[in-house]
């Protein structure tokens, strides 16, 4: 059989559509849970609805530029296996990385060399193997980890809301400077997209419009993105 | 007044520690493990339908290599994460993957949007909602992409692909500026650290750490971020 066909054939479809319907019994699983946990813990309807709307329009911009990676990873490894590993544990470099290390392993270079049987099968289990480990540690450490959280904050509420903060705000600072040291055009678009930001900021808390708060983050995102076209 | 509100609180954080959690960590790893064993399927059916399976000796020698690749990250990422994501979160990120681009960036947003701080029982449950709908966005965006085909989707102008490289950067300026907007102080320190440690990975001054270049700036931020955090606050309670 033809690589290509392999590659995209019914049975390699079943295979990936199962992975990826686990993902979305977790996801809806876990939204259940938390939804019918909101009012318990103090959240009000409105509360959630805004909450689930701003992470849904935030949710859009990086799934295109996921999808945009996805393009290239089909070509190699076939549509099936291209949409699992994109929604499951993987990321497009990885996935890239992983598929590279399997075909060369037995001696086929990936993009250049046509594709084998045994190659694309290669790419497969090299993809697997590579990133079980961080489901198998993730999963099994959870909970220990949130315990050792509450040990250190012997508590403390407040301190726990600190830490969070505080982390959140070193992610995106480690973030932003992978690119801004790059003194390329994304490092304008990191100082585009904080810029603008920062402006809608002074906008929408100072005088406290509602609507232009859900639809910061998009404009600023998209008025980075434009800037940066103009250099 | 006083006396009814500060139950109402711990009632909030009694029944995520008691009902939510235990249910969270039951379908974490039942979930976990699925997850684990259905990544084999594509091996599976081209072993059983298609009667392929690679050389024992070659997978070997891929798998050394991606793990000597990114097999710190297995450990390093979820410790570095989880005090942003908290458990649902890291359950449900690090099995659906695209956590800096996508998971991380939700989760923050849903809570900086319906109000509520990181940290708490609220916060928890929020971030989880926007995890799960940036999850499931994720998923029908791909699955929308996989079903047009590459042929649609090439005829894209260039300057579309070329505007797509520009978002990520923009996303994590503005959500930088976002969360450090009511932390100028803190943002500030932390970027320029997060910059002075970039720019020594880059020189190569952590060469000797394997792999350093992909975690170092994230690990380091987040605690040193935790630590000076920490500091600040417990300076600020002696005080009063």
């Amino acid at each position: 059989m033809d690589v290509n066909r392999l590659m995209n054939s019914v049975p390699m479809w079943l295979a990936c559509g199962l992975a990826v319907s686990l993902i979305i019994v977790q996801a809806i699983i876990f939204f259940r849970q938390a939804y019918a946990a909101g009012p318990e813990v103090g959240l009000t309807r409105q509360q959630m609805r805004v909450g689930v709307r701003s992470a849904a329009i935030t949710s859009i911009g990086p799934s295109i530029v996921i999808l945009s990676g996805m393009l290239s990873l089909l070509v190699s490894v076939g549509g099936p296996m291209a949409w699992m590993r994109l929604s499951l544990i993987g990321s497009v470099m990885f996935e890239s990385m992983a598929a590279g290390i399997g075909t060369s392993a037995v001696g086929v270079t990936l993009g250049s060399d046509p594709m084998t049987g045994t190659a694309f099968a290669m790419a497969v289990w090299t993809m697997i193997l590579g990133s079980i480990g961080w489901v198998i540690f993730s999963t099994l450490s959870a909970n220990r980890m949130d315990q050792v959280q509450m040990k250190l904050v012997r508590g403390d509420a407040a301190m726990l809301t600190v830490i969070s903060t505080a982390a959140i705000i070193g992610a995106f600072s480690a973030l932003s400077s992978s690119h801004l040291i790059k003194l390329n055009k994304n490092s304008i678009a990191c100082l585009a997209g904080a810029g603008i930001m920062l402006l809608l900021m002074n906008i929408s808390e100072k005088k406290n419009i509602r609507w232009l708060k859900d639809w910061n983050l998009t404009f600023a995102i998209l008025g980075g993105m434009l800037i940066t076209l103009l250099f | 007044m006083n006396e009814n509100q500060a139950p109402a609180a711990s009632a909030a954080e009694e029944y995520y520690e008691k009902n939510y959690l235990p249910r969270v960590n039951r379908v974490g790893k039942i979930t976990g493990a699925l997850g684990v064993l259905l990544s084999f399927s594509p091996a599976i059916v081209l072993l059983a339908v298609f009667k392929i399976l690679p050389p024992g000796g070659a997978v070997l020698t891929a798998f050394v290599g991606i793990a000597s690749a990114v097999g710190v990250l297995w450990f390093v990422e979820p410790i570095s994460y989880f005090p942003v994501l908290g458990v649902t979160g890291t359950y449900m990120a690090f099995l659906s993957g695209n956590i800096s681009n996508m998971r991380l960036p939700c989760a923050a947003v849903a809570q900086d949007a319906a109000g509520v701080k990181p940290g708490t029982a609220q916060g928890a449950v929020v971030s989880a909602l926007g995890m799960a709908v940036s999850v499931l966005i994720n998923i029908a965006v791909l699955t929308v992409g996989v079903l047009l085909g590459s042929a649609v989707l090439a005829k894209l102008p260039p300057v579309v692909q070329e505007t797509l490289n520009y978002l990520l950067p923009a996303l994590f300026g503005a959500l930088l500026a976002q969360f450090g907007f009511k932390n100028k102080r803190q943002a500030l320190i932390m970027l320029a650290f997060a910059i002075v440690i970039n720019l020594l990975i880059g020189r190569g001054a952590f060469a000797w750490l394997p792999g350093a270049a992909n975690y170092l700036a994230m690990l380091s931020c987040v605690f040193v971020s935790i630590l000076i955090a920490r500091f600040s606050y417990k300076k600020r309670k002696a005080a009063n």
